[in-house]
């Protein structure tokens, strides 16, 4: 199937800002998103957290609320139609309302801004979206992380780190996030808060208690400056990838804490040789990568692993079994990855 | 409008877009942004095209991006479908004019024009479908991608149609595209919330009763029909569910229930439980504008609706989609309606004909035996 016969710009396929967005403001407990827009566009996004939800075995009923703009309201404006929603909204048991823009809303000019800066009784957060005229899914997860740490002041520092930006629509997200639990507790170092996964809106007000923000990845680099910024806290800008990627990550993070990671290190080398030498059935088979696979990190840490098995790599899309996209955090990933990649070559 | 929590149903565009791309020869196209064209993607199942529209294309113009994807396109023996989603609907561009050198059917239909049902009649009223008068056969209609049971249903009209030795008309919307031009004279139904409007409708085929009542009039019209094959396999099979739900009454209270569905689907499952089993019909909470009824029913859009019903009525059996799946509570459930997430669903499962209404029933047995209703 050709989805776009051609393609020019890769943004053009990156979503909705309004599904970034609300992939954030959704994993906050208590709380509820007001879309201003079209009920189609709440009812999409809502379906897709439905949908994500179910597959990560947890019943997602987000309280997404739609201003439900008809074709009178795009004509004569929807100021009043968010007015409405903000003041039945506000009479909810909420702790705080995000507003999320559509594109059609920015198209006809409505002052979203002066509508939330009304008194309502609750904190009303607006999250630039703007739909697809707001950029793109990635910007809606920036943009939501940001506007939401406004929300949130300086406040005494403790020996943690932060979580910032999981993927909360990745299918393996808790087993990620493990991973990384896993590679802290070696080292003695809690997690503050997950910023932002199925948390408080209260919690939030301890963001910058943390020491170190970890990044989900590299992408979300504008989140980690901006909360340096605001909170002082220096970032790391992603996940632990692969195997050099698991060791670095390892080093950089006691690196910030001062403390001394080398038998950490040799632990987890220990496990990678065990990890590996379990897949040695894979010594000498012929792969390439799909070329489907873009993402330079992923590229590099699955070069590497394909390299550790020792396995007979041709130019992507080439011959040999195509490999598909992988992006495997820390050394349970890389495992989980050469399994998929076994069944692949065995298939 | 009233705003709207957590909406239940989609939108026009996601209608006209199920509609368009049932047909084999037709490429199309979703004239909006990547956010517009990924969520029917998804739902449909089917190969769309988009044209990814990117801010500057808001500001300057889109015709330049629109010709190229459909200039990409052209020349692939498909005619050339563009729908229009929220803000190129407003933007004042001539997009007929910007495309006159294609041959291009237009679809205006952005989503806040209605829901999924305005903009798939929309669709299929733009395609203009033409009857010829000299074929002889039925069209099958209330045909919809975005309906999960779609697939089942045509498979099983198809099955009762052939056994009554009748053939096969358009089928409304899952057909080769050129069919639309010549579609039969009649016309039977499988879902009243999608009615094509083409030919003279012979009735549906929603429950036992009406698909006997839909192939007596085909009888009437076709002489060379052989119904009476489709009326032994009605009365054996309606025997054997008869049967099961004696069984199941012999144990248990008949259930009450709670439906949430298209108001067609909805009736159907109503007038079926109560029939067969006894069954106390609640409520009904329609997506769409419920027509007339003997059960009670009101138009629930919003998800805060579905507990509310749910909780005013406190059902042993609750009909709907995943939605009502998860705010259900302990209740037996049987989904009915889209969508139906968190499932696997390979085989094409028809809700219509004969086999329709056994699976439906089959699956409400099994599920309130598994949660035995009514025991004490």
């Amino acid at each position: 199937m050709i989805l776009n016969p051609l393609p020019i710009h890769t943004s053009r396929f990156g979503g909705c800002t309004l599904t970034g967005a609300l992939s954030v403001t959704t994993h906050i407990r208590n709380t509820a998103s007001i879309v201003h827009g079209p009920k189609g566009c709440t009812h999409h996004n809502f379906s897709l957290l439905h949908a994500t939800g179910l597959d990560n075995e947890t019943v997602t009923l987000p309280a997404l609320v739609s201003t439900a703009l008809s074709e009178s309201d795009i004509v004569f404006g929807g100021e009043g139609a968010l007015l409405r929603t903000l003041e039945a909204v506000a009479e909810n048991d909420v702790e705080a309302i995000f507003v999320l823009s559509s594109c059609i809303v920015d198209t006809i000019g409505d002052d979203v801004a002066a509508i939330c800066n009304r008194e309502y009784g609750v904190p009303v957060v607006i999250v630039p979206t703007a739909g697809f005229l707001g950029g793109t899914f990635q910007n809606g997860v920036a943009n939501a992380l940001c506007a939401i740490a406004g929300t949130a002041e300086p406040c005494p520092v403790s020996d943690s780190v932060n979580i910032i930006g999981e993927k909360n629509l990745e299918y393996e997200v808790e087993e990620n996030y493990a991973e990384v639990i896993r590679l802290l507790d070696m080292l003695g170092i809690p997690v503050n808060i997950r910023y932002v996964h199925d948390i408080t809106f209260d919690e939030i007000g301890f963001l910058g208690a943390a020491r170190l923000n970890v990044l989900r990845e590299p992408a979300l680099m504008p989140v980690g400056n901006y909360l340096n910024e605001r909170f002082g806290t220096p970032f790391i800008p992603s996940f632990p990838l692969g195997l050099s990627g698991t060791i670095s990550f390892v080093e950089a993070v006691a690196g910030t804490f001062g403390i001394d990671s080398s038998r950490v290190v040799e632990k987890e080398r220990l496990f990678q040789r065990d990890t590996l030498d379990g897949f040695s059935d894979l010594e000498g088979m012929a792969a390439s990568f799909d070329p489907a696979m873009i993402d330079p990190e992923g590229v590099n840490s699955s070069s590497e692993v394909a390299e550790a098995v020792r396995m007979h790599m041709k130019k992507p899309g080439t011959s040999g079994v195509s490999l598909g996209p992988g992006t495997p955090v820390g050394t349970t990933g890389v495992r989980r990855m050469l399994h998929r990649w076994r069944r692949q070559l065995h298939a | 409008m009233p705003e709207c929590t957590n909406p239940l149903w989609p939108c026009a565009m996601t209608g006209a877009a199920a509609c368009l791309a049932g047909f084999d020869g037709m490429a199309v196209v979703i004239h909006g942004s990547s956010g517009c064209y990924y969520y029917p993607t998804t739902l449909l199942h089917a190969p769309l095209h988009g044209t990814f529209i990117l801010e500057h294309e808001i500001i300057f113009g889109s015709e330049d991006r629109l010709n190229e994807v459909i200039g990409g396109l052209s020349g692939q023996g498909k005619r050339i479908a563009v729908i229009t989603t929220c803000v190129p609907a407003i933007l004042g561009e001539d997009i007929r004019s910007m495309l006159e050198k294609h041959d291009v059917i237009l679809v205006d239909s952005p989503g806040f024009s209605g829901d999924v049902e305005v903009g798939y009649k929309n669709a299929l009223s733009i395609l203009a479908p033409r009857i010829d008068p000299d074929l002889c056969g039925v069209n099958i209609d209330g045909i919809c991608l975005f309906d999960p049971f779609y697939a089942g249903n045509v498979q099983e009209i198809t099955r009762l149609l052939t056994m009554a030795r009748i053939p096969v008309g358009t089928v409304f919307s899952l057909d080769r595209l050129d069919n639309v031009q010549h579609a039969s004279p009649y016309t039977i139904g499988t879902n009243e919330d999608f009615l094509s409007g083409v030919g003279k409708y012979c009735g549906g085929t929603l429950g036992f009763r009406t698909i006997e009542a839909t192939f007596k009039k085909l009888n009437e019209v076709f002489a060379d029909a052989d119904v009476d094959r489709v009326f032994s396999e009605l009365e054996q099979q309606e025997e054997r569910m008869v049967k099961a739900c004696d069984k199941y009454l012999l144990r248990f209270d008949p259930p009450s229930v709670v439906i949430f569905a298209g108001f067609s689907y909805a009736e159907h499952a109503a007038g079926t439980l109560e029939r067969y089993l006894d069954a106390d019909i609640l409520c009904i909470g329609s997506r769409n504008a419920p027509g007339e009824s003997k059960y009670p029913v009101e138009q629930v859009a919003g998800l805060d609706g579905v507990p509310s019903l749910i909780a005013q009525h406190n059902p042993d059996l609750v009909m709907g989609s995943s939605f009502e799946g998860s705010v259900c509570e302990t209740r037996a459930f049987t989904g009915i309606t889209p969508p139906l997430r968190g499932t696997v669903r390979l085989a094409p499962t028809p809700f219509a004909g004969i086999n329709g209404t056994l699976s439906l029933v089959e699956q409400v047995l099994n599920t309130c035996m598994d949660k035995k209703p009514g025991r004490s």
